[in-house]
């Protein structure tokens, strides 16, 4: 090749990215599952398959936009007058599609083969994973806020929800030595979690020793032995209402073998909203405060 | 009430119901549609319910009658085969063997397709067969077994890969619900796709063992016998183990293992047309597709938030009327 092509390809090369710019290609994002999605033209019918979509789609101001949810979707209260499209694991295809979405975002827990069911009926299914980190729920809002039209919104929930993580970080600095928690999911029984749930994360944040923080699994049953043997300080346990954490706050109480955790010898009992808890989504901002006064009332955690 | 008029009682009754079944089928559903939107899609003037009617409820309705029938032919062959009226894909391990594959592929994560099956299907499909080859390799003794053995074998294996599964489900938490809903059977995701890829096993085990019908009555009357009379005995066995193996393995390898409908409809037809196997796998497989077509119905409209493991439905609906017909013949 003559030199004078040589640079003549060299200028071309060069001058391709401001020539494909022009062109305005459609921004894209890219769901949990690396499939990406046109964010140009914002979706005006979109349902949620999960609890945690919805609940960010409301706090992105979406209301109006929300054509279906779960039936497990019941926060905030207006999600309850959304149309009904069946369960979590059992999202039923007839009602998604008499409802002619233009977005469906999906969460783990979805069966996959559900999803790949909906794609095929040419509806676009935008994939969200849980992260084991409670941060990354940060980059989940910022996905939903993007595909769906609203990346201001989300950038500003996202800063106010980083703000709420700060000042709960700094409240600690001065705290006692973390105490050894056990985190109960099911109020009575020993379901807990281990290092691969965000609800780990979340404890250690707040200041508190998983004594299940060693298991690398994201729930699991605790046997009785090593219960006693890890001796927790705290026991927190997620209750839908407060009737059902005083059934499992009994529990813990009345089990013989427990007598000498220290937890229980001190009625270091304590409920947490399970429903505010286990959703990977705003929400988890107040249960960090509240985990943090509750473990560590010595130091005062200002109201976000 | 004679085999023949048994039989020509049966067959209209059984072409009405299915016409009635798939109607039905087409009209119910969560989302409400009249028979006139019906009417009006089948005439090309609504496409409102284009999706729900054609991509959704019709070939959900062709893929329950396609499990049913495939099962009910399994069961059938098998009770024929073991001369047991206990037989069903149960006992050879086939349903155990495809639902531990099926949940194996959920806990690995794996995700491919071939030819019209998901990569669950595809490994329940390999597990299911795999197993009961398994099972026949354990059962040979110098190149021949006992029926018993076999049986025997088939039901310790089934037990083994049932609690494979269970060991899997615990491990893998997470998958749980999912695979229950796996594990009981559903229709939910049926496609055309499936449709396809199912029928066409359907339809040559139907010829297969309408072909051989005949040497199935032969071995009824013993497998010395059936050889003094012409009948191939050991060939004929394989072919119907591999016939029952492929149609159980493909129907759980689409909707999950259900149970109930392999065991009862062939029953139910023996009671009513008598023992000829030349009729007998013809209107059980008839019979056990209108049988589940009805009980899918059943289980997408009985509640109405949610859908029931159709597992659920046959054996309620089956089994009374199973006894009922049993206490009328005896």
């Amino acid at each position: 090749m003559r030199p004078g092509r040589l640079v003549t390809a060299a200028l071309l090369l060069a001058l391709m990215p401001a020539v494909c710019g022009a062109q305005r290609k459609p921004e894209m994002v890219l769901d949990d599952l690396g499939n990406s999605f046109p964010f140009s033209v914002p979706p005006r019918r979109i349902i949620s398959l999960a609890p945690n979509i919805t609940e960010i789609l409301f706090s992105l101001g979406l209301d109006e936009t929300i054509a279906g949810v779960t039936r497990f979707c019941d926060y905030p209260a207006e999600a309850l007058s959304k149309e009904k499209i069946g369960g979590l694991v059992d999202p039923n295809l007839e009602k998604i599609q008499a409802l002619h979405p233009d977005l469906v975002i999906a969460f783990r827990g979805n069966p996959l083969r559900t999803l790949a069911r909906l794609k095929e009926l040419r509806i676009p299914v935008f994939i969200l994973q849980e992260g084991m980190r409670v941060e990354e729920v940060f980059q989940t809002i910022e996905k939903i806020g993007l595909v769906t039209g609203v990346p201001q919104r989300a950038a500003e929930l996202i800063f106010s929800l980083k703000a709420g993580f700060g000042r709960t970080r700094e409240a600690l600095r001065n705290a006692a030595p973390s105490p050894r928690v056990f985190i109960s999911l099911h109020g009575s029984g020993l379901w807990t979690c281990g290092r691969e749930s965000f609800l780990n994360d979340l404890l250690e944040k707040a200041g508190a020793a998983n004594i299940a923080g060693g298991v690398s699994r994201n729930w699991l049953l605790m046997g009785r032995e090593s219960f006693i043997q890890q001796d927790p300080e705290a026991i927190i346990i997620l209750a839908k209402s407060f009737a059902d954490f005083e059934k499992g706050r009994k529990w813990f109480l009345s089990e013989p073998s427990f007598r000498k955790v220290a937890a229980v010898r001190n009625g270091r009992i304590f409920h947490l909203d399970e429903n505010a808890a286990s959703r990977f989504g705003p929400r988890l901002l107040q249960t960090l405060d509240r985990l943090a006064r509750l473990l560590h009332p010595e130091v005062i955690v200002e109201q976000p | 009430m004679s085999p023949k008029t048994g039989r020509r009682i049966l067959l209209p009754a059984l072409a009405a119901l299915l016409a009635i079944g798939f109607l039905l089928s087409m009209i119910s559903g969560p989302v409400k549609t009249s028979p006139a939107a019906l009417l009006e899609f089948l005439l090309g003037h609504d496409q409102n319910f284009k999706t729900i009617f054609w991509e959704l409820r019709m070939p959900r309705a062709l893929l329950a009658f396609l499990v049913g029938s495939s099962l009910s032919l399994a069961g059938a062959i098998l009770q024929g085969y073991f001369q047991n009226p206990m037989a069903d894909p149960f006992v050879v391990g086939v349903s155990s063997g495809a639902s531990l594959g099926a949940v194996l592929c959920l806990v690995l994560g794996l995700n491919v397709s071939l030819a019209g099956f998901s990569s669950q299907s595809l490994f329940a499909f390999l597990t299911g067969y795999g197993i009961v080859l398994l099972v026949y390799a354990l059962s040979l003794k110098k190149g021949f077994f006992k029926v018993e053995t076999l049986l025997l074998t088939g039901v310790a294996a089934g037990a083994l890969a049932s609690s494979l599964t269970s060991f899997l489900l615990f491990l893998r938490a997470d998958s749980y619900e999912q695979a229950v809903f796996w594990l009981l059977g559903s229709f939910q995701l049926a496609s055309w796709k499936q449709a396809g890829a199912v029928a066409p096993y359907f339809l040559v085990c139907l010829v297969l063992s309408q072909w051989l019908a005949k040497d199935m009555n032969l071995l009824s009357l013993g497998d010395e016998t059936a050889q003094s009379l012409g009948c191939p005995v050991r060939r004929v066995r394989k072919i119907f183990l591999a016939t029952a193996t492929l149609l159980a393995a493909v129907s759980v390898s689409v909707s999950g293992v259900i149970g109930f409908v392999g065991l009862v409809v062939p029953h139910w037809i023996r009671i009513m047309i008598g023992p000829d196997h030349r009729y007998l796998f013809p209107y059980s497989a008839l019979t056990g597709g209108i049988f589940l077509v009805f009980c899918d119905l059943i289980a997408r409209t009985l509640l109405p938030a949610t859908e029931l493991p159709i597992g659920i439905i046959t054996a309620a609906v089956g089994a009374p009327f199973f006894i009922f017909l049993l206490h009328r013949r005896g």
